[in-house]
């Protein structure tokens, strides 16, 4: 059973203040939502989360130790930023390949992506895929499946309405699995997830 | 660690156009010697231990952008740096990579190109320990420099004008035959400034 307790955080960047004493607990099994405006801090948030940002007010803690003295814990989370971390010169089986290398764990690639629908675009060049395409390219890294959190930033920009629901299948079963989902959005969701937060 | 060096050249094999250019682009500058100064024999020979090393310098200048603002606009830095919690053994591994991919087929293709010089093998073995040697430190500080400026895009000529002042001791030891220990000492120099100043510029970006 994880716990992920965030408290009294607050963080600037340049001179302004973007997240203001936040406290929020969440458990294992839970998915949090993280609203707010353009420029709140929501990718500030995700990014604390994942130890990029060290230098923050308040403590962020998983099972009471924090997690910049826990050195065991960036290798208990999956982040999918905004970004989708493909090579656009190459194929998407190459780029799975390197990413099979920086993940250390093989998968099946032809059956996942047979189950995403995206077998066919196995052998397109990155740089010939829409946005959309990319994104669940994107959010394949899911399936590397060693992790008990995922913080997804935006997971849900650029998706046709049949992905959205994919991938919130997928977040329910990651949940049922007793895995703790931290994503941030803009949009109303088809689906209420556990909690939600505004920043 | 080990996984980061089978990525990198995993991936410069596949793109392998990339590590070409570099290949054809320093063999370009040395063959552009004898169009402006003709080919009297004497004189090649003395031009190519210097000229060698601005080759050397702006083929690494080049390939300046490909070290980390490659990584770091597609967003595959953040897994990077996710996976590898000790940036130091991240930076060593792009040392390896760097020099690996485009330093080391500069000096396979060299001797050839000092047979066109003239050159007689004492003095390309001379030329290749030396160049051997300050490559490294070379790439210690292309390496430095792309991750001080990480973010900062398109901005080759900012760091060709950061990089080559930084160059100028290589070349001024590098031409002269016996000066390798100081080469091996401005490396190592190097190497301690480098990895201190690349792993802080990484930091910095995480931040």
């Amino acid at each position: 059973m994880n716990e992920l307790k965030i408290e009294d955080l607050s963080c600037k960047r340049g001179e302004s203040k973007v997240l203001n004493n936040i406290n929020l607990t969440i458990k294992s099994g839970e998915t949090l939502v993280v609203k707010g405006r353009n420029g709140s801090g929501k990718t500030t948030l995700l990014r604390i989360l994942s130890n990029f940002i060290t230098s923050y007010q308040g403590k962020v803690s998983l099972n009471d130790l924090s997690i910049l003295e826990d050195n065991l814990y960036n290798n208990k989370f999956n982040l999918i930023g905004q970004k989708n971390s493909l090579k656009d010169n190459l194929s998407i089986k190459k780029n799975l390949e390197l990413w099979d290398i920086i993940f250390n764990e093989t998968l099946d690639h032809v059956k996942l992506l047979e189950h995403d629908n995206l077998d066919h675009l196995i052998n397109r060049d990155v740089g010939s895929l829409s946005d959309g395409q990319k994104k669940c390219i994107s959010l394949y890294r899911l399936n590397y499946n060693k992790y008990e959190f995922w913080f997804l930033d935006e997971p849900f920009v650029y998706l046709d309405e049949v992905n959205t629901n994919l991938l919130i299948e997928k977040i329910n079963r990651f949940n049922e699995n007793m895995g703790i989902v931290i994503l941030t959005s803009n949009i109303n969701l088809p689906k209420k997830f556990h909690k939600e937060f505004n920043i | 660690m080990l996984n980061l060096i089978k990525r990198d050249l995993l991936l410069s094999f596949y793109s392998s156009a990339n590590f070409f250019f570099t290949v054809s682009f320093f063999v370009l500058i040395l063959i552009l010697i004898p169009f402006a100064i003709g080919t009297q024999s004497d004189q090649l020979k003395n031009l190519f231990k210097g000229v060698v090393w601005i080759a050397l310098a702006l083929s690494i200048i080049i390939t300046v952008d490909r070290i980390y603002n490659a990584d770091y606009e597609d967003g595959n830095l953040d897994i990077i740096m996710q996976k590898n919690k000790t940036i130091e053994y991240l930076v060593i591994s792009k040392y390896v990579t760097h020099w690996f991919i485009y330093c080391l087929p500069l000096l396979v293709i060299l001797p050839i190109l000092s047979f066109l010089f003239y050159l007689d093998y004492l003095e390309t073995i001379q030329i290749f320990i030396n160049l051997f040697i300050g490559s490294f430190g070379m790439v210690f500080i292309a390496n430095f420099v792309s991750a001080l400026t990480l973010g900062a895009k398109r901005t080759i000529f900012l760091k060709a004008i950061i990089m080559i002042p930084l160059f100028v001791p290589f070349i001024i030891f590098g031409s002269d035959a016996g000066s390798w220990p100081i080469l091996l000492g401005l490396s190592m120099l190097s190497f301690v400034i480098s990895i201190y100043v690349t792993a802080y510029g990484l930091r910095l970006y995480g931040e």
